[in-house]
């Protein structure tokens, strides 16, 4: 067990076990097919909640690129939620396009929080 | 006052001063001087002047991407553990060299080693430390230079006076046109062993030989970016600035090693007094005008060097009159000087170079102008070469170099300042 980014995550365990793997990730897909989220055009990391200072410096480091994209496939999920229907099959999300664009940027955020935090707390003792 | 804090054993320990070049195993060059002061400094001298850049401008962006997140620690854990050890970071950049120094107290050299080394040799370069602590920076040095006449006189002189190469300016253009991305393929081709020197001053020189066999053991093995020697052409240009006094450069460059002779006649020309207050007793110190200054410029780089006066007045009335003094003064020089005159030049230049040599930053660059050559390191050999200044070489270089094309540059308003023939040249 382990404490991710912004939550609690059993991933960095059943990752490191070969046969756990082979066993929780068709279930794994599974469970991100139903959660229907490719559905609306969205990657994974569109979801993260974005509403506290970690991620929005995370949100900082996109490239210019990667924001333009990540605020398109906002806008266009808004519009298939007004519509009440889910965008049209060759716009759902392929799972290979599924990567984690913004877990990386957090993940070194927090490790900086953590860092200075600990340099702002060190008590220095001399011999 | 230091000497009363300072306890018997360490006055007996460290008294030589040790001037040595090794050549490492692992092709970096190292050299030490101790002077029994209480503080030490670690300079690694680096092959990346503005000489070697690629494109306008990388060489001043790695120079402002120093001590930020490498492989070993972040950029905030840097500054902080250095804080932590009372130590000072600077990087500068000048036409040949990048020079990372570190100034600390007695003891310390190794934390500090490993500092300087890790940014040679595992830096990260990110895209997100890029936008936001480095474009800045590269856009406050560039506005700084364009605020001061003086710097965009002697930029725009090596340009003229080098075109390629040395005449690369310090400074990135107004628009850069590189990324993180070109900054990190640029470090990557400068950052070889045989283009680093490290200097320290009071440190143990076989205490920091061992630490730099370590430290840049990772560092490549390639060869540097090539450069072609200098060659000289001369020429006039002039800049509108609307900051500052009015500004002209009047200066030669020659080609080859930097001599003597050349650094006497700046010291010749130079109007500068020795005693406060006093009006200086050079003819030139004479006749310029109130109000206007006349400085003697002398940049001696390894296969070239660049000499003149740079004339600064609040009028352009002003730089006309103080510049054709300096062009008098100029031809004077070259068509010959009394015996008096050049011993005392002699002195001068002689004066001015040991002194360099005395303070920290001056010895650093003394040695790091003749590490790379292989040359003897030793203050007294540079200042053996005045002693064999005479009436005759100095005359023939003097006016070997005016009779050259010189290179004339104008800053400030345009349409009034002199023209290169209106002064005399």
């Amino acid at each position: 067990m382990a404490i991710g980014p912004l939550s609690v995550s059993l991933a960095p365990y059943v990752q490191s076990s070969k046969t756990l793997l082979k066993w929780v990730q068709p279930l794994a897909n599974w469970y991100a097919n139903a959660s229907r989220y490719r559905q609306y055009g969205f990657k994974y990391d569109d979801l993260l909640v974005e509403e506290n200072p970690t991620v929005q410096r995370a949100l900082g480091r996109l490239t210019p690129r990667e924001a333009y994209d990540r605020a398109y496939r906002l806008k266009r999920a808004s519009h298939a939620s007004v519509l009440h229907a889910p965008l049209a099959k060759d716009q759902w999300t392929k799972p290979e396009e599924d990567v984690r664009y913004l877990v990386p940027h957090v993940t070194n955020v927090v490790a900086e929080d953590a860092e200075r935090a600990k340099w702002d707390n060190i008590v220095v003792k001399k011999h | 006052m230091f000497a009363a804090r300072v306890s018997a054993a360490r006055n007996v320990q460290r008294v030589a001063r040790s001037f040595a070049t090794a050549v490492e195993s692992s092709g970096v060059k190292v050299a030490a001087v101790d002077n029994n002061g209480p503080t030490s400094s670690l300079t690694v001298l680096v092959k990346a002047g503005s000489r070697y850049e690629s494109q306008a401008g990388l060489a001043n962006a790695l120079k402002n991407y120093a001590f930020k997140s490498t492989a070993k620690r972040t950029a905030l854990g840097t500054v902080r553990e250095s804080d932590l050890y009372g130590g000072v970071l600077t990087s500068t950049l000048g036409r040949e060299h990048l020079a990372l120094t570190a100034e600390f107290l007695r003891g310390d050299e190794a934390f500090f080693l490993d500092v300087l080394s890790s940014f040679v040799t595992s830096a990260k370069f990110t895209r997100h430390e890029f936008q936001e602590y480095v474009a800045p920076l590269i856009e406050g040095d560039a506005a700084a230079a364009a605020s001061n006449p003086a710097i965009l006189a002697i930029e725009l002189a090596h340009l003229i006076a080098f075109r390629q190469g040395l005449g690369a300016s310090l400074y990135a253009p107004s628009h850069p046109h590189f990324g993180y991305k070109d900054v990190q393929d640029y470090a990557s081709s400068v950052f070889t062993k045989d283009n680093i020197a490290v200097i320290g001053t009071n440190v143990d020189q076989a205490k920091v030989t061992e630490l730099v066999n370590k430290a840049f053991a990772s560092a490549s093995s390639a060869t540097g970016p090539a450069t072609s020697a200098s060659t000289y052409f001369g020429g006039e240009n002039r800049i509108e600035s609307s900051s500052g006094l009015q500004t002209a450069f009047i200066g030669f460059g020659t080609t080859g090693a930097p001599s003597a002779e050349v650094a006497t006649l700046a010291a010749y020309l130079s109007p500068s007094p020795s005693i406060k207050w006093s009006k200086g007793t050079s003819a030139l110190a004479a006749a310029i005008p109130e109000g206007a200054s006349v400085q003697s410029v002398y940049l001696p780089y390894s296969d070239a060097s660049l000499v003149g006066l740079l004339v600064q007045a609040p009028t352009a009335a002003g730089v006309k009159q103080a510049g054709q003094a300096a062009v008098q003064a100029l031809k004077k020089a070259a068509s010959g000087v009394s015996q008096e005159e050049l011993t005392s030049a002699v002195a001068k230049a002689k004066f001015a170079a040991a002194s360099a040599a005395d303070a920290r930053a001056g010895l650093v660059a003394t040695i790091g102008s003749k590490i790379f050559s292989g040359s003897d390191l030793s203050v007294a050999s540079t200042l053996s070469t005045f002693d064999a200044v005479n009436a005759s070489a100095f005359s023939k270089a003097a006016s070997s170099l005016v009779s050259s094309k010189p290179t004339y540059v104008a800053v400030g308003e345009v349409g009034s300042l002199p023209y290169a023939d209106e002064l005399g040249l």
